[in-house]
C-alpha cells in the first residue's frame, strides 16, 4: 500500500488529549446544572425554564461540536475558538446571581457573547481570520461587547448590583449603551456582508452544500444578533421574544457544522467506491476518479519518472512539481519508499487531511499503473521524434542528392550530348567516325535515362518544385491504371508534407497496379478542417497489409512521423482503401 | 530569328549558344537567372526564349514561373522550356490556355541538333514543341473501353507526331508518307477518338492532350 507524505502544512499538531476534551465535556455539563441552579434562585426572570433551556441550547452544541471539530482538526483553531464561545455565554447568566463579584462578572460579560458568536462565524473554517476587514470588525466587537460594557458600568449603569459603579451618570451610561448596541448591530450587520463576499469568491465547486448551509445559519444568527442589539437600544416591544428566536437560531450554527463534519465522512465513504472502480475498471482515468473522490476537480496528478529523473503529466510530458502556495498543496505518494506520484490539489482540501490520505492510498497501485503508463508515453513520444528526425534526415539527403545528381552528372552528360551533337553535325564527311559518334551518342542518352531514373527514385523534384498537385497530376498521367485524380482547390503546402502526401498516392498507386490487379483507381487529395487527407480507393483484388508489405509500412511511418496516421481497409475482393491524415494546421 | 537563352550551367548555356549561332540564330542574352531573362526580355523581346525550368536561386520553379510569366506579358515571344524531366502535370499548366508559341522538351534533345532547331522555329512562329516523351507515357495508361484501342499502330504513330506539335508536312516527313495521306490520317483519328477537328496544329496539341488526359 502507497505511504502518503503531505508537502504542507509541515507542522502538524498533536490531537488534543481525550483526557482534556472528556473534562471540558463534563464541564459544560456541570456548567448547564449550574445554571439551571442559578434561574431557580432567581425570581425576577422572564420564563425561567425556556431562558434556561434556551442557554443550554447554545452552550452545548458550541461546546460539544468544538471538541468534536477539535479532536478532528487539530490543526484548526476552529474547535477551541466554538469551544470558548460555548463557556463565554455561560459567563453572563452569572447575572442571574445577587452575589456582587459573580454578579459584577456575569454584566460585564453580558454582551461578550456577540462579539465571540461574530468571531467564530468569520473565522470559519480555519480558525483564523483570513482578512484584514474581518480582524478589523472582531477587534471592534470585542472592544464595544467588553469596553464599553466596563464604562457603562463605572457610570452606574443598569443596576446596583455590581461592584463597577465609579460615579452615578445614569443619562451618560444610557448614551454609551446605546452607542455600544447600535456598533454591535452594525458589526453584526457588516459580518453578514464579509461572509456573503466571501462565499461568492469561492470557486463554484467549492460551494457546496453543507457549507452553504452553514453561511446561512451564520449570516440568519447575525441578522437576528443584530434585529436584537436595536430592538434593545430602542427598546422596542417584543425584545425578550426576539431574544428567544436569537438563542434559537444560533444554536442551529453548530448543528449545521457537525453535519459539515458528517459530509466529509461520507466523502471518505465514496473511497470505498473509488476502490471498487479502480478494480472494475481495467484503464480508468485516474486523474478523473481522484478528482470525484476528493471532490476537487481542479485536482492534477504527475507522476515521477525515475528514467528521465523528471516529474510528468499522465501524457508523459515533462512537467514540473508545482511549488506549495496559499491556493495550491502538493501531496506525494510513495512506494516501497520510492516516490511515484504526486497530487496536486485545492488548499481547503487541507481541511480534509484524512480524505487525502484515504484516497491517495487507495489509489496506490492504481498511481502505480499510472506511472507506468506515463513513462510508457514518455518513450514513445521520444521514439517518435527519434523517428521523426530519422525520416527528415533522410528526406534531406535524398534530396540533396537529387539535387547533387542534376546539377553535376545530369548537366555534364548533357553538355556531352550537346557537344557529340554538334560534332556528327561537322564530321559529315567520315561514315566510320560518323557510326562512332552515333554509338556514343546512344550511350550517353541511355546514361541520362538510366540516372533520371534514379534521380527521381531519389526525391519527386516535381513535388517541392511545382507542389503537389502538379506532381500527382504527372504522376497519375503516367500509371498504368485508369485513375481518377481530384486535386481541386489544393493549396500548397510544407515539402515534408507534400512529399509525404506523393509517396503514398504513389505507392498505393504501385499496389494497386502491381499486386491488387486493379483496373480503376480513385485518387482524392484535400485539405479538411486542418488536416490534408488522402485517399486512395482501388478495385482490386484486396488483402493488402501493411505489415507483411516494407512499402506499406514504410508509408506509414513516413505518414506518423509527421503525426499523420495511415489506415487501411484491404478486405480480401473487396478492393483496397487508403487513407492518410496529415495534419496541416 | 532572334533568341534569348536562359540556363544556369555555363557548359550548358554556352553549348546551346553555339548550337543556335552555327544556325544562323542571333543569341540577344545568355542568362544566369530568371530574373535576368525577364528583364532582358523586356529591354528587348526576342522571337523567342530557352529557358531551363530549374533556376536560382532555389533552383525549384524560377524558369517555370518566368516561362509563364512570358508567354502572359508578350504572347508573341515563343517559349521554349528545357527540363532534366518532362512532367504531364507541367505542360498541361504550360499550355493551359492554348499551345500557340510554346515548348516543352527534354534537355537531351538540345544533341539531336536539327530536331531541336526545328522545334524551336515551330515555336517562334506560334506553333508548339512538347516531348515525345509526355505522349507517349500518356499512351502507355491502360483504361477500359479506350477509343485508343481502335487506332491501327500507324495512326498512333501519326497521334504521336501530330501532339509533340508537328505540321502535317512533318508527319509526312517523319513517317515518310506524302502530306496528303498524313492529312487523311489525322481526320481518321479525330473522327476516331470524336474529337472535333480543330484548324491550327498548336490547337489539335492541346485537343490530343485533353483528350489523352480526360
Amino acid at each position: 500500500m502507497a505511504a502518503v507524505l503531505p508537502l504542507l502544512p509541515e507542522r502538524h499538531k498533536a490531537a488534543p488529549r481525550p483526557a482534556l476534551l472528556w473534562a471540558l465535556g463534563v464541564a459544560a455539563v456541570a456548567s448547564c446544572v449550574v445554571t439551571a441552579g442559578l434561574a431557580s434562585g432567581n425570581d425576577e426572570l422572564y420564563q425561567p425554564a425556556l431562558r434556561v433551556l434556551l442557554v443550554w441550547w447554545i452552550t452545548l452544541p458550541y461546546i460539544f461540536a468544538g471538541i468534536v471539530a477539535w479532536r478532528r482538526r487539530p490543526d484548526s483553531f476552529f474547535g477551541p475558538l466554538m469551544i470558548l464561545a460555548g463557556f463565554v455565554t455561560q459567563l453572563s447568566i452569572l447575572q442571574w446571581t445577587s452575589q456582587p463579584l459573580l454578579n459584577t462578572v456575569g454584566q460585564l460579560f453580558d454582551l461578550l457573547v456577540a462579539a465571540v458568536w461574530l468571531h467564530v462565524f468569520l473565522a470559519y473554517p480555519s480558525g483564523r481570520l483570513a482578512g484584514r476587514a474581518e480582524r478589523v470588525v472582531v477587534i471592534i466587537g470585542y472592544v464595544a461587547a467588553v469596553g464599553l460594557q466596563a464604562v457603562i458600568l463605572m457610570l452606574g449603569g443598569f443596576n446596583d448590583l455590581h461592584l463597577l459603579t465609579v460615579v452615578k451618570r445614569e443619562a451618560a451610561a444610557e448614551a454609551i449603551q446605546n452607542v455600544q448596541l447600535l456598533t454591535l448591530s452594525a458589526l453584526a450587520v457588516i459580518g453578514v456582508g464579509l461572509l456573503w463576499w466571501r462565499w461568492q469568491l469561492l470557486p463554484r465547486w467549492q460551494r457546496r452544500r453543507p457549507a452553504q448551509i452553514l453561511i446561512n445559519c451564520f449570516s440568519l444568527s447575525l441578522v437576528m444578533l443584530a434585529a436584537l442589539l436595536i430592538a434593545g437600544a430602542f427598546q422596542l416591544p417584543g425584545f425578550e421574544i426576539i431574544r428567544l428566536a436569537t438563542f434559537a437560531v444560533a444554536g442551529l450554527a453548530p448543528l449545521a457544522f457537525l453535519a459539515g463534519l458528517l459530509d466529509a465522512r461520507l466523502a471518505q465513504a465514496g473511497v470505498g467506491e473509488l476502490f471498487v472502480q479502480l478494480r472494475t475498471d481495467p484503464a480508468p482515468d485516474l486523474r478523473e476518479l481522484l478528482a470525484q473522490a476528493l471532490r476537487d476537480p481542479t485536482l492534477s496528478l504527475i507522476y515521477w519518472l525515475p528514467q528521465y529523473g523528471s516529474w510528468a503529466d499522465q501524457d508523459g510530458n515533462p512537467t514540473t512539481l508545482p511549488e506549495p502556495n496559499s491556493s495550491r498543496r502538493v501531496t506525494l505518494v510513495k512506494q516501497n519508499g520510492e516516490q511515484i506520484a504526486a497530487l496536486v490539489y485545492d488548499a481547503t482540501l487541507v481541511e480534509e487531511p484524512e480524505l487525502v490520505e484515504a484516497v491517495s492510498a487507495a489509489a496506490g497501485i492504481a498511481l502505480e499503473n499510472g506511472r507506468l503508463e506515463a513513462e510508457l508515453r514518455a518513450r514513445l513520444q521520444e521514439l517518435h521524434g527519434s523517428r521523426g528526425r530519422v525520416v527528415e534526415a533522410q528526406q534531406n539527403e535524398r534530396r540533396r542528392l537529387e539535387r547533387n545528381l542534376h546539377d553535376g552528372a545530369q548537366q555534364r552528360l548533357v553538355a556531352l550530348a550537346l557537344e557529340l551533337g554538334l560534332l556528327a553535325e561537322q564530321a559529315d564527311s567520315d561514315p566510320a567516325t560518323k557510326t562512332r559518334l552515333k554509338h556514343a551518342r546512344t550511350e550517353v542518352a541511355q546514361s541520362l535515362d538510366e540516372l533520371r531514373d534514379i534521380a527521381r527514385g531519389l526525391h519527386p523534384a516535381v513535388v517541392s518544385g511545382h507542389g503537389l498537385a502538379v506532381a500527382l497530376e504527372s504522376l497519375v498521367a503516367t500509371a498504368p491504371l485508369d485513375v481518377q485524380l481530384e486535386t481541386d482547390g489544393l493549396p500548397r503546402l510544407s515539402e515534408p508534407l507534400e512529399v509525404a502526401a506523393y509517396y503514398v498516392v504513389s505507392e498505393s498507386l504501385t499496389n494497386a497496379a502491381k499486386h491488387a490487379a486493379a483496373t480503376h483507381v480513385r485518387v482524392e487529395v484535400g485539405v479538411s478542417e486542418d488536416a490534408l487527407i488522402v485517399e486512395i480507393v482501388d478495385d482490386g483484388v484486396g488483402g493488402a497489409d501493411s505489415e507483411r508489405g516494407t512499402g506499406l509500412r514504410g508509408l506509414a511511418d513516413r505518414v506518423e512521423a509527421l503525426d499523420g496516421n495511415l489506415r487501411i481497409w484491404s478486405a480480401v475482393g473487396k478492393g483496397t482503401r487508403v487513407r492518410a491524415e496529415l495534419p496541416c494546421g | 530569328m532572334r533568341v534569348a537563352i536562359a540556363e544556369d550551367s555555363v557548359l550548358l548555356r554556352e553549348g546551346v549558344a553555339k548550337l543556335l549561332t552555327d544556325a544562323g540564330i542571333e543569341v540577344t542574352a545568355r542568362c544566369g537567372t530568371a530574373d535576368e531573362l525577364l528583364v532582358r526580355v523586356a529591354d528587348d523581346p526576342p522571337d523567342a526564349v530557352v529557358v531551363d525550368i530549374r533556376l536560382p536561386p532555389t533552383h525549384t520553379d524560377e524558369g517555370m514561373q518566368a516561362a509563364l510569366t512570358i508567354r502572359q506579358k508578350y504572347p508573341d515571344v515563343g517559349v521554349l522550356v528545357l527540363s532534366q524531366y518532362v512532367e504531364v502535370g507541367l505542360a498541361m499548366q504550360l499550355l493551359a490556355d492554348s499551345a500557340e508559341g510554346v515548348g516543352y522538351l527534354l534537355k537531351d534533345r538540345v544533341s539531336e541538333v536539327k530536331e531541336f532547331i526545328a522545334a524551336l522555329r515551330r515555336v517562334a512562329d506560334g506553333g508548339s514543341a512538347l516531348d515525345p516523351t509526355i505522349v507517349s507515357t500518356m499512351l502507355k495508361r491502360h483504361r477500359s473501353s479506350d477509343p485508343l484501342d481502335s487506332l491501327t499502330p500507324r495512326e498512333r504513330e501519326v497521334l504521336e507526331l501530330m501532339a509533340t506539335g508537328a505540321s502535317n508536312a512533318g508527319i509526312a516527313e517523319s513517317m515518310v508518307i506524302t502530306q496528303r495521306a498524313a492529312e487523311k490520317y489525322v481526320s481518321t483519328i479525330f473522327t476516331k477518338l470524336g474529337i472535333p477537328a480543330t484548324g491550327s496544329e498548336s490547337r489539335r496539341v492541346l485537343a490530343v492532350l485533353l483528350f489523352l488526359r480526360s
